[in-house]
């Protein structure tokens, strides 16, 4: 790696020579530059929700809303629907909500052609994003690998309306640190590559079903 | 069946469509070999086919994201706060770097600086070769593109495989892509259908567009799963993680970021951001600029390697290729802002027209007006700041609010100062009228003269309705396309001292 080193510091000497007077040297934490763009929403929490499941529709998701003692059945009933028998659950996906009708097969680096035959996948996620229709994975232990929402056709989300903010500078708000990993998921795998006719369904899963848990009072 | 048929009534043949001088294998985006805009673009507007597919493609985008932008009420302020950003990080840009070298170096992940195209390629063959790799595949990356990294891949004998549909449709179909979104565009179902018959052997593939992208699924899906070494490009760095963000649309870019052991980044230098919260301004803007979409379907974000999910090699290859030259000019240094949204592009009225290849370059459009001749350092591609009407559609769209008028005028004043200098443009009819303007203008009493002596002179060439229908030698080229009011009897100074006159 002699060559890239000596460019390295070829390149670096170069773009230091041009940055000017205004540069310190130092890393600059706080966001800089004006902040005029809205942070917050506007709209109340249940027009916040309707939002997150009209355009979680408009992007052909499948949408049901529960309580939280409801979780366990209402994915049951989906699971059923979905006529499926073998799906993926992530390594911490809570024992209840994986009802013993189905078979399941829980990630402990499971390789990715064992998770490529499973049917679908069922997981929870960290956060949604109304404005844009988003559901955000940080790949917790309950969200899962990230090949795990990938490679099955099928992905059921459970998404909590607390969980729910109106705008993508609300979702920064609620890290509590940059994730390492991190996949933003806004409707299922699509293209428009021939003649801008949108198709859904290219590589990623074709189908993705939420399950929106109604928290708050 | 589909109501589209109006389009593919009448196939144009897609390998000839756009040939104009193959000078070099894959030379035809070479912007060293490419023929003058003009000359590209002349070619181009003889295949109505090709006008009608981009037109076509071009429409439903704009349509799209005119609608998005005009619901979001912040739109401006996102702009200004995207310009302060990005100019913010150029302004620090070895600090940032240095930042994103550290942090992604501590996260596992490693990286390499490459001064120049052929570096770059050498170092992603030479980690290629480490790993003992035959094969690769690829996300859709421009910046692979620019250093035309897949036939030199290819020459050394690995198998390149595209994952994007519109690159896998260039791919196989061994077209030149022509916008830095939708790269296909040019093309439409029907020849789309005929690649894919042709190189996959599906004899009865219709021209469906589910059917064709179904098609596209099936051949990709075993190289994913089997295929450990990955390329990717990177729509942002971010210097206070060492995180790369890709945006994309297909999940392709997923299956390429997940399931290879091997992944390595090609980015150039320019797309780095200070921090991970700048994307909460910067992923309001790209995809409703680039798709017309609020969201586009995936984003992927990660850190080095994690262990236990994804590649577990992760390399960065950071690309200078002339940017860091652009980066001392005051007004050119704008350019580097850019973050590949394409908007400038689908706005274009001249791109509208010509499309992609004859620009003669990966980068097309605006963007690529003044991107592409900054890269070569101003030797190659002298007629692209031309390209252009100066309308200022691209500056409105720029999310980033890239003054793209105004470089394309200070490269333009650059390419004068250089024909000037050279011998043979002496006796150029341009130059030296310009000469003789610049004598006539000097003096008033010049300038009169001149204006008595041309009133004489064009009343031969004045008809009775009191027009110029048609000059002679040089001014034939402005009648050629148009009429030119006579010379009228009286000047306003004319005017105005006779009827001073009067008043006495």
């Amino acid at each position: 790696m002699s060559t890239s080193a000596t460019s390295r510091q070829r390149i670096l000497d170069r773009i230091r020579a041009e940055e000017g007077p205004k540069a310190t040297g130092a890393f600059v934490g706080s966001s800089a530059g004006p902040h005029a763009y809205f942070r917050r929403g506007a709209l109340d929490r249940s027009a916040c929700l309707s939002l997150m499941i009209e355009r979680l529709r408009e992007y052909d998701a499948e949408v049901v809303e529960c309580t939280p003692e409801q979780i366990s059945t209402t994915i049951d009933d989906q699971l059923s629907a979905s006529g499926k028998h073998l799906f993926t659950a992530p390594q911490g996906l809570p024992s209840a909500w994986m009802s013993a009708s189905f078979d399941w097969k829980v990630d402990h680096q499971l390789p990715a052609e064992e998770i490529e035959k499973t049917e679908g996948v069922v997981t929870a996620s960290f956060c949604g994003i109304a404005d844009s229709g988003t559901i955000v994975l940080h790949h917790s232990a309950s969200e899962g690998r990230r090949v795990l929402t990938l490679l099955p056709d099928w992905h059921l989300c459970i998404l909590r309306a607390s969980q729910v903010v109106e705008t993508l500078p609300e979702y920064f708000d609620r890290c509590p640190a940059p994730p390492a990993l991190a996949t933003y998921i806004s409707g299922p795998s699509a293209t428009a590559d021939i003649e801008m006719t949108r198709i859904k369904g290219v590589h990623g899963p074709r189908f993705l079903h939420v399950i929106l848990v109604r928290d708050e009072s | 069946m589909s109501p589209d048929q109006a389009i593919t009534a009448e196939p144009a043949p897609h390998t000839s469509a756009l040939r104009p001088i193959p000078a070099h294998e894959h030379a035809e985006l070479d912007p060293r070999f490419a023929p003058p805009f003009p000359q590209a673009a002349l070619h181009v507007l003889r295949n109505p086919q090709l006008r009608k597919n981009v037109a076509h493609a071009i429409d439903v985008i704009q349509t799209k994201r005119g609608k998005l932008v005009a619901e979001k009420q912040d739109w401006q302020a996102l702009r200004d706060a995207a310009s302060a950003i990005r100019t913010e990080a150029l302004d620090h840009l070895g600090t940032y770097l240095h930042e994103f070298e550290k942090n992604c170096t501590a996260a596992g992940g490693t990286v390499h600086w490459a001064a120049d195209a052929d570096e770059a390629r050498r170092i992603i063959l030479d980690l290629l070769r480490q790993e003992k790799a035959s094969e690769v595949i690829k996300i859709k990356t421009m910046t692979s593109a620019e250093i035309q990294l897949n036939p030199f891949l290819e020459k050394s004998g690995l198998e390149v495989y595209e994952t994007d549909l519109a690159e896998i449709i260039l791919q196989l179909g061994e077209e030149e892509p022509s916008h830095i979104v939708v790269p296909a565009l040019h093309i439409n179902r029907s020849q789309v259908r005929e690649i894919f018959a042709r190189r996959m052997g599906l004899e009865h593939l219709s021209d469906d567009p589910k059917e064709l992208t179904n098609a596209a699924r099936a051949y990709l899906r075993r190289k994913f799963l089997t295929i450990p070494t990955a390329i990717s490009g990177a729509n942002f760095l971010i210097a206070e993680t060492g995180g790369v963000a890709v945006v994309e649309s297909e999940g392709n870019g997923r299956m390429c970021l997940t399931l290879p052991q091997t992944m390595i980044t090609i980015a150039g230098i320019e797309k780095v951001l200070p921090r991970f919260n700048d994307l909460e301004v910067m992923l309001q803007l790209l995809a409703r600029s680039a798709t017309g979409e609020r969201m586009n379907p995936y984003t992927s974000l990660w850190t080095g390697v994690t262990p236990g999910d994804g590649p577990q090699n992760f390399h960065v290859v950071l690309l200078d290729n002339g940017r860091s030259s652009i980066l001392k000019k005051p007004v050119e240094r704008q350019t580097l802002k850019c973050i590949r949204c394409a908007a400038c592009m689908n706005a274009c009225p001249v791109y509208r027209q010509t499309g992609g290849h004859a620009y003669g370059s990966v980068y097309p459009g605006p963007i690529g007006a003044i991107l592409t001749p900054q890269l070569m350092k101003m030797e190659f591609a002298q007629s692209l700041p031309y390209a252009s009407s100066l309308c200022g559609a691209c500056y409105e769209v720029c999310p980033v609010k890239i003054n793209i008028p105004e470089v394309l005028l200070e490269l333009r004043s650059q390419v004068v100062n250089q024909e000037r200098g050279q011998a043979g443009r002496f006796f150029d009819p341009m130059y030296l009228g310009l000469r003789i303007a610049n004598l006539l203008f000097a003096r008033a009493w010049r300038f009169h003269l001149a204006q008595r002596l041309g009133r004489i002179g064009l009343r031969l060439f004045t008809r009775k309705d009191g027009w110029i229908h048609s000059l002679p030698s040089v001014g034939g080229k402005w009648t050629q396309t148009r009429d030119l009011r006579g010379f009228p009897e009286q000047t306003f100074h004319e005017w105005w001292a006779a009827r001073a006159k009067e008043d006495q």
